[in-house]
């Protein structure tokens, strides 16, 4: 009797708790971390400052200031690489997100959905999320080593301008397709 | 005349009585019922049977057998209108995009089912309270279908009237509350049965406010459906975005692991 109570009352309060996070307001994609905040301000894309940022994480140039600078310039670079690598961890974030929402709308919008794709999208999100805590508390913790973070550049560099180029190209054709659908206004065969 | 009705029952039971008409007068009179048609109806049904089982236990009291088969047989009545009403609300809340709709419906028919089964099988074997258990596992199935619903609202962003989000709030919290209060009933059987009542009854009076305070003004009536893109759209775009999602994810769990990178 107690485990019925237990199995009851446990699936009772895992549903109170999804209902409260399914009423809550969509969550601010951008934490206001410096590198991406200031991107955002300065109306460009983080890809924009991408020669700096891979300076910025430059091993020879760690090196350079480890061996030459005083120690708290060191720390302070220390400091400072960490915060460019959690900004454009949020920018990760973000380019992912924007993904999303914009399979989001495109299904919505879609007379047929396939649930595979759904399914997978969610699996997704899902893995995302955990890897996305995962770094961001290593980096935070210190545990993932500054000078291993070149490969951050090569990441970010790559995934940027893949992401811009298909973001673009993605947005394109979806508003196209907006468009026909709006110009058909209902006489369409998949317009409602 | 049977066993006494208590008298915080019987004046919760008019209170009940009382704002349960309300809000059939408000459904009424802000033509809410052409918006809402089955959840107009399940007010009523709850309201009339409500008034019935006043006078069958005034009759013939809680504990005869009469008033048992009587009771349960409109328990019954009134959680199948309860359900009819719920999956009007679902409709109201995905409906307008068909294609997500006839997924989401789909996945939420799978959750009621998957959730009965988890719930008889949580129950056990104890036949005298099969109703007692059947009448918690379909409250079960309506609280994850809600829940289930309104995440799917928020995963693909979909805009949610103010009224429909009540109006499954209310059917959620009230039937989170009556699978609690029936397992407490089964376990504490002798004791807690006067109370399993009033708790009832307390609980669908908060429900009663909040669909009051949703329907306060009117709504629109038909679920009207979006414009649609092309069929083609959905397919060739929404593989790509997996695609790259997929990469995305790939190179994070790279970075999160550096040695693999290095290699």
């Amino acid at each position: 009797m107690n485990v019925t109570l237990f199995l009851f009352f446990g699936f009772v309060v895992v549903l109170l708790l999804l209902l409260f996070w399914a009423l809550r307001g969509p969550r601010k994609l951008t934490k206001p971390e410096a590198g991406t905040h200031f991107l955002q301000e300065t109306g460009k894309r983080h890809v924009d400052f991408l020669p700096q940022i891979r300076q910025a994480l430059a091993e020879n140039d760690s090196l350079y200031v480890f061996q030459n600078a005083p120690a708290f310039v060191a720390r302070r670079v220390r400091r400072e690489r960490r915060r460019i690598a959690l900004a454009y961890l949020s920018a990760v974030r973000e380019d992912f997100h924007n993904l999303l929402r914009m399979a989001s709308l495109v299904a919505r919008l879609s007379p047929e959905v396939v649930a595979l794709h759904e399914f997978e999208r969610i699996r997704l999100t899902v893995v995302f999320a955990w890897h996305y805590q995962m770094v961001h508390l290593q980096l935070r913790a210190g545990l993932i080593p500054i000078l291993g973070l070149d490969g951050l550049s090569d990441l970010v560099s790559g995934l940027s301008v893949r992401m811009e180029t298909a973001m673009n190209e993605l947005g394109e054709r979806a508003a196209l397709a907006a468009e026909m659908a709006s110009s058909l206004d209902g006489r369409g065969p998949h317009v409602a | 005349m049977g066993i006494e009705i208590s008298k915080i029952q019987q004046i919760l039971w008019a209170v009940n009585a009382a704002v349960g008409v309300f809000l059939l007068v408000l459904l009424a009179v802000r033509k809410n019922y052409r918006a809402f048609p089955v959840f107009s109806f399940y007010v009523l049904v709850n309201l009339a049977l409500g008034v019935l089982a006043f006078f069958m236990y005034r009759r013939w009291g809680f504990s005869s057998l009469s008033s048992r088969r009587i009771g349960w047989g409109m328990q019954g009545a009134v959680i199948c209108a309860r359900a009819l009403a719920v999956a009007e609300v679902c409709r109201h809340l995905l409906a307008r995009y068909r294609g997500i709709w006839a997924l989401a419906w789909r996945i939420l028919l799978a959750c009621a089912v998957l959730v009965l089964v988890y719930s008889s099988v949580a129950a056990g074997q104890v036949w005298e309270r099969a109703l007692l258990a059947v009448d918690r596992g379909v409250e079960l199935s309506i609280a994850a279908v809600l829940v289930g619903v309104l995440l799917l609202t928020r995963y693909y962003n979909v805009q949610v009237k103010t009224a429909d989000r009540f109006l499954a709030v209310g059917f959620c919290l009230y039937s989170c509350f009556v699978v609690l209060n029936n397992t407490i009933l089964e376990r504490y059987l002798h004791h807690y049965g006067a109370l399993w009542n009033l708790l009832g009854m307390l609980a669908f009076l908060a429900s009663l406010l909040l669909w009051t305070w949703a329907l306060r003004k009117p709504q629109t009536a038909a679920v009207s459906q979006e414009s649609l893109l092309p069929l083609g759209i959905y397919e060739s775009v929404a593989p790509q975005i997996n695609l790259r999602l997929h990469s995305l994810n790939e190179r994070l769990s790279r970075f999160w692991k550096p040695e693999a990178t290095r290699n």
